[in-house]
C-alpha cells in the first residue's frame, strides 16, 4: 500500500482523539514551517519526535498490560520521518499476540482513520530474532529500532539479541548489505545517473547511507563517526555523505509534499516543481531541473563511490593497499594513479588522502611530464575510465580538464542516453579500450579495424572528448570540436594524436546518422562519406569509436538493426578507399573542382549552383573540366520535356575533334539510341563517358569526330538530333538503318579477337562490363543495345579507342538496381556480346 | 477499420511520414525490424573479414484507419517508399475488429 499524507484522506467520520487531532495540527504547522524544498533531516527528526509524542499517549491512553513496549522500526526507528512516510510499529511482549489484539487496535486505529500509514508487528524477543535472521531488512529494521514506551527491559531484550546476533559476524552482515546493494541497483537503478532516479532504494540514494550507519552500529557500536575513527572513512568523505544526506531527504521530502503520496522517484514531471520548492533556477545552458538533477548525480555519486570504498575497505581488512607514494605534484598524482589502475586493488583510504594533499594547481599547467603520465594512465583503458571518475569525485579531474566542468553530472534527456554525459564519456573511454585490446570481441569488423587504427591516443582521446560540446546550448558537434580542441592543444600532443582525436570528435555521428537516414545503395553517398573519412584508417577509428559511444549509451543504442546497417555502409566506404576509388587527394581535387565550378558561375545564384553540385554524380566532378561543367550547368537549367534533347558542342580536345554533349532524361537504351544517331549521321565517336543525375536525367559526353571530313556543318548535326529524337519517340528504327549504312563499307581487316568480361568485383554497386572489340562503324550502338535489351542500365562508360581497337568499360546494374551477379545471365551477357559484335 | 501495416527502406521513413501526414494521417507507430524477403540475407567483407548478414534491416509502420481511408494510405506509402529497386519492401491490409482510445474510452472510428 502507497502511504499518504496524513490528514488527506477522507476520514472516517469519526473524530480523531486528542493527541491524534493535535499531531495532525503540528504536522501541518511544520509542514508550513518552511517551503516544500527544505525540509531536510532537522525537519525529519522533528516530525518523528511530534509522532512519539502522540503515540506515547495512545498507548499510555490503551492502558498496556505488564511486560509490553512499543518500539519504532526502521525510518522512524531513525528519528527520519518523510512527510508521507511509513509509521512502521513494533510491539514487543512475552505472552500471546492474540492476547494484544485489542491494545494493536486502540494503538492504531485511531492513526488509520487519520490518514496515517502505519505498519505494525506483535513479536516476542525470540520472534524478533527469527525474524530477523530470515530476513536481511527485518535485521536492519530491527537495528534501527527506537524504545517509545512501556517494559524498556523487554525492548532492550528483543534489541539485544539481534545486535549481539548480528555482531558475530560483521563482514558476514556487511557482504550481506553489498549484495542487497546490487540487487537494489537492478531492481531500482542508480540513483547518481539515472534520469528518473528512486532517491531511497537506487544505488548511492539514502539506502546506502543507512547501510553505512548499520555496519558502524554492527561493527563498533557507533555511528559515522566511528566509521572515520577506526580509519574506515575519511573525514572528507563524511563530510560529503553528510551533505548527501541532507539534500537527498530534502528532495525526498519535496517529492512527498508535490504528490502528496509516498513515492521516492524523482519522475520527469515532478523535477520542475521540485527544482523551484528547492531553489534551482534556469541559468544559460543549464535549466532549472536540470541543475536540480546535476546535484542529484554529484550528490548520490559520492554515496555511491563513497559506500562502497567504505564497505570494501571493511571487507579487505588487512589486505588493504596500504598508502601506495604518491609523488606531491600533478603528474605524480595522474603517475600513482596509473599504477593503480594497473593492479586490481582497492585503493587504501590513505592513498586517496595523499592524492587530495597533493599540490595540483587549478588550473594545472600542463608540460611534458603531466601529458606523458595522462598518456599512460589513459591507456590503461577501463582503470583509466575508473581513475579519472575517483579523481572527478575528489573535484580534481576540472583542475587537470577545465573543459569537463560543464559536462559534470549533466543529465541527458533522450530516450536512448542513460547516463549522464561525463559518464557517458567515460563509459565510451572505456569501451573503446575494450574494443582495441578484448580477445572474446564477436564483431569481426572490430577485430578488423583495431588493427588499422594508426594512433590508438588519438582513438582515447576521441572517445574521451566526443560528447564535451553536450553544455546545455544547442549543436553539441560544433561545441564539442572547439572544447576537445583547447584541451588538446593545452595537451600539447603529437599532431597525429591530436588530429585523430578531434576527427572523431566531429565525426562521432557520421556513420550511425548516415547509415541509419540515407539510402546505402547509391554510391555517390559512400564516396561523400569517403572523402570526409579520408582514409582507411580513421574509418577504423570511427567504426570502434561509433561501436563504444552506442554500447556506453545504453541498451537500445546498438541494437543488431543499427549494428547491421553501420557496418554496411563502413564496409562499402572501405572497398571505396580501397580502390583508390576515393582518397584525400581525390576528395581534395574534387572539393578544388567545385569552388572552381563556384567561382566561374559567380553570376549565378548560389542555391542553385550548390543544386547542381549537389545532382551530378562524383565521378561527374573528378571528370569533367570545371569549364565545361559551368556550361552544363546552362545546360541543365530549367525542367526537361520527356522528350526533350539538348546537346551542346565544343571544340574537342585534339584539332578536328568536339566535344558534344547531350542531356536528356535517362532511360533504358538511351545511350544506344545516341550511339546509333551519331553512326547514322556519319560522326565516330572516340571517347565516351555517361553520367546520370541524382534526378534522373542523363548528362552523356562525347569526343567526336566526322568519319569522312574533319569540318562538321550543321546540318549533320541537325541531323543527329533529329534521328535522335525520332528515335527517342520511337518512330525511327536505328538498328535497321545502321545495319544498312554498315553494308556499304567493308569490315576491319586486322584480327583483332572480341573480348567480354563481367567483374563484380570492383564495385559494390555495379557490375562493371568490359569490351574489347575492332573499331567499326557503330560499335558502341551495338555494345549499348544489346546491354539495353538484356535490360541493365548503363550508369557510367568509358570508351577510348587505341588506334583500330577499342575498349570500352560499362558499370551496369539490372533494372531492379541489382548487380549482375546470377552465373546463367552473366554467361548469356557475354555470348550476346560475342554474336552481337562477331 | 484497417491496420495498414507497411515494411520500409529505414531511409525512407521521413517520406513516408510526410507524405502520409499529407493525407491526413493523424498518428503512426514505427518500429525497427530485420527480416528478409526476396531479397534475401548476404555476406559481406570487411579487410578479408566476410560476415553474413542473414536479416535486412527495414522500418515497420503501423497506421490505424477508417476502411474509406484505407486505399489512399496505401497509395501514399507505395508512392513515397519507392525507390524502384530491389528490397523496397510491401504494404498489407488488415481488418480490424476494436479501437479503443484509453484516455477517454471512446471507440471504434471515434478513436482512430
Amino acid at each position: 500500500m502507497t502511504g499518504a499524507l496524513p490528514g488527506t484522506a477522507a476520514g472516517r467520520g469519526r473524530e480523531p482523539p486528542a493527541p491524534v487531532a493535535r499531531l495532525l495540527g503540528q504536522l501541518r504547522a511544520l509542514d508550513r514551517a518552511c517551503s516544500p524544498g527544505h525540509h531536510g533531516r532537522w525537519s525529519a527528526r522533528r516530525r518523528a519526535e511530534l509522532v512519539d509524542r502522540c503515540l506515547r499517549e495512545l498507548f499510555d491512553a490503551a492502558g498496556p498490560p505488564p511486560g509490553v513496549a512499543l518500539a519504532a522500526l526502521g525510518g522512524y526507528g531513525r528519528g527520519e520521518l518523510a512527510p508521507a512516510s511509513d509509521l512502521d510499529l513494533l510491539i514487543v511482549h512475552r505472552g500471546r499476540a492474540e492476547d494484544l489484539r485489542s491494545l494493536a487496535e486502540r494503538l492504531l486505529y485511531p492513526l488509520w482513520d487519520a490518514g496515517f500509514s502505519v505498519g505494525h508487528a506483535l513479536r516476542t524477543p525470540d520472534e524478533c530474532l527469527a525474524f530477523a535472521a530470515g530476513r536481511l531488512d527485518a535485521a536492519t529494521s530491527m537495528l534501527d529500532a527506537r524504545f517509545l514506551a512501556g517494559d524498556l527491559l523487554v525492548f532492550d531484550e528483543a534489541h539485544r539479541l539481534v545486535r549481539g546476533w548480528l555482531r558475530e559476524d560483521p563482514r558476514g552482515f556487511a557482504a550481506r548489505l553489498v549484495e542487497d546493494a546490487r540487487e537494489r541497483e537492478e531492481r531500482a537503478g542508480a540513483t547518481s545517473r539515472v534520469l528518473e532516479p528512486d532517491l531511497k532504494e537506487g544505488r548511492g540514494g539514502l539506502r546506502d547511507l543507512h547501510a553505512l550507519t548499520w555496519v558502524a552500529r554492527v561493527a563498533f557500536d557507533g555511528d559515522l563517526g566511528a566509521l572515520v575513527g577506526f580509519g574506515l572513512l575519511r573525514d572528507r568523505e563524511r563530510e560529503a555523505l553528510e551533505d548527501a544526506w541532507e539534500f537527498l531527504t530534502r528532495a525526498r521530502s519535496a517529492i512527498h509534499l508535490e504528490t502528496g503520496r509516498r513515492s521516492d522517484r524523482l519522475l520527469l514531471e515532478l523535477q520542475p516543481a521540485v527544482a523551484g520548492a528547492m531553489g534551482f533556477v534556469d541559468e544559460p545552458g543549464l535549466t532549472g531541473p536540470d541543475g536540480l538533477m546535476r546535484a542529484v548525480f554529484e550528490h548520490a555519486r559520492q554515496v555511491e563511490h563513497v559506500g562502497g570504498a567504505v564497505l570494501d575497505r571493511f571487507l579487505a581488512g588487512d589486505q588493504l593497499v596500504v598508502g601506495a607514494e604518491v609523488e606531491p605534484t600533478p603528474a605524480g598524482v595522474l603517475r600513482a594513479l596509473a599504477d593503480l589502475a594497473a593492479g586490481s586493488a582497492p585503493p587504501a583510504p590513505g592513498f586517496l588522502d595523499a592524492v587530495e594533499r597533493a599540490d595540483v594547481p587549478d588550473p594545472v599547467p600542463w608540460d611534458g611530464e603531466v601529458r606523458d603520465a595522462f598518456l599512460r594512465l589513459l591507456r590503461t583503458g577501463e582503470g583509466a575510465a575508473a581513475a579519472l571518475g575517483a579523481l572527478d569525485r575528489m573535484g580534481l579531474l576540472v583542475r587537470y580538464l577545465p573543459e569537463w566542468a560543464p559536462v559534470r553530472c549533466r543529465p541527458q534527456r533522450d530516450p536512448y542516453h542513460r547516463s549522464p554525459v561525463d559518464v557517458h564519456l567515460l563509459d565510451t573511454l572505456a569501451g573503446a579500450a575494450r574494443l582495441l585490446e578484448d580477445e572474446d570481441e564477436d564483431d569481426p569488423v572490430v577485430r578488423e579495424a583495431r588493427r588499422l587504427v594508426p594512433d590508438r591516443d588519438g582513438l582515447l582521446l576521441g572517445a574521451l572528448f566526443h560528447d564535451a560540446g553536450k553544455v546545455g546550448l544547442g549543436g553539441h558537434v560544433a561545441a564539442g570540436v572547439r572544447q576537445a580542441r583547447s584541451a588538446l592543444d593545452r595537451m600539447g600532443l603529437p599532431p597525429a594524436s591530436r588530429d585523430l582525436a578531434l576527427f572523431l570528435v566531429e565525426h562521432h555521428l557520421l556513420l550511425s546518422d548516415t547509415a541509419t537516414r540515407r539510402d546505402l545503395e547509391d554510391d555517390d553517398l559512400v564516396l561523400d562519406v569517403a572523402a570526409r573519412v579520408g582514409d582507411q584508417g580513421r574509418l577504423a577509428a570511427l567504426y570502434l569509436l561509433t561501436v563504444a559511444d552506442a554500447r556506453a549509451t545504453g541498451p537500445a543504442a546498438w541494437t543488431p538493426w543499427r549494428r547491421t546497417l553501420v557496418r554496411e555502409l563502413v564496409a562499402k566506404v572501405q572497398h571505396v578507399l580501397e580502390r583508390g576509388e576515393m582518397g584525400p587527394e581525390l576528395a581534395e581535387r574534387l572539393a578544388g573542382r567545385a569552388a572552381a565550378i563556384r567561382g566561374l558561375l559567380a553570376g549565378e545564384d548560389p542555391r542553385d549552383v550548390e543544386r547542381f553540385l549537389e545532382r551530378v554524380p562524383r565521378g561527374y566532378l573528378a571528370a569533367v573540366a570545371p569549364e565545361r561543367a559551368a556550361a552544363h550547368f546552362r545546360l541543365l537549367r530549367g525542367p526537361l520535356g520527356a522528350t526533350e534533347v539538348r546537346t551542346l558542342v565544343e571544340p574537342g580536345a585534339r584539332p578536328g575533334t568536339h566535344a558534344l554533349t547531350v542531356v536528356a532524361p535517362d532511360r533504358p537504351g538511351l545511350l544506344s539510341w545516341i550511339a546509333g544517331a551519331l553512326a547514322l549521321a556519319g560522326l565516330s565517336i572516340l571517347t565516351a563517358q555517361v553520367f546520370t543525375t541524382e534526378d534522373g536525367v542523363a548528362v552523356d559526353l562525347f569526343e567526336v569526330e566526322g568519319a569522312f571530313e574533319p569540318e562538321i556543318d550543321e546540318a549533320r548535326w541537325r541531323s543527329f538530333r533529329r534521328s535522335l529524337r525520332r528515335a527517342i519517340e520511337g518512330r525511327l528504327d536505328l538498328a535497321d538503318l545502321v545495319e544498312q549504312r554498315r553494308r556499304h563499307y567493308p569490315r576491319p581487316k586486322a584480327e583483332i579477337p572480341v573480348r567480354v568480361s563481367v567483374d563484380n568485383g570492383a564495385s559494390d554497386f555495379f557490375t562493371v562490363v568490359e569490351v574489347g572489340a575492332a573499331d567499326r562503324l557503330g560499335l558502341l550502338f551495338d555494345v549499348t543495345r544489346t546491354l539495353a535489351e538484356l535490360g541493365l542500365d548503363v550508369h557510367l562508360a568509358k570508351v577510348a579507342t587505341y588506334g583500330a581497337r577499342v575498349v570500352d568499360a560499362f558499370y551496369v546494374r539490372d533494372v531492379l538496381g541489382r548487380k549482375l551477379e546470377d552465373p546463367d545471365a552473366i554467361a548469356a551477357l557475354e555470348r550476346a556480346l560475342a554474336e552481337r559484335l562477331a | 477499420m484497417k491496420l495498414v501495416v507497411a515494411v520500409i527502406k529505414p531511409h525512407k521513413l521521413d517520406e513516408v511520414k510526410e507524405a502520409l501526414r499529407d493525407v491526413g494521417v493523424q498518428g503512426l507507430t514505427t518500429s525497427d525490424v530485420e527480416g528478409f524477403g526476396r531479397q534475401r540475407g548476404h555476406t559481406e567483407v570487411y579487410r578479408g573479414a566476410e560476415y553474413q548478414v542473414d536479416f535486412v534491416p527495414k522500418v515497420k509502420v503501423e497506421v490505424l484507419v477508417d476502411d474509406a481511408d484505407a486505399q489512399g494510405v496505401v497509395d501514399a506509402i507505395t508512392k513515397a517508399a519507392r525507390t524502384g529497386k530491389i528490397g523496397d519492401g510491401k504494404i498489407w491490409v488488415l481488418p480490424v475488429e476494436q479501437v479503443v482510445r484509453i484516455r477517454t474510452g471512446e471507440r471504434g472510428p471515434d478513436a482512430l
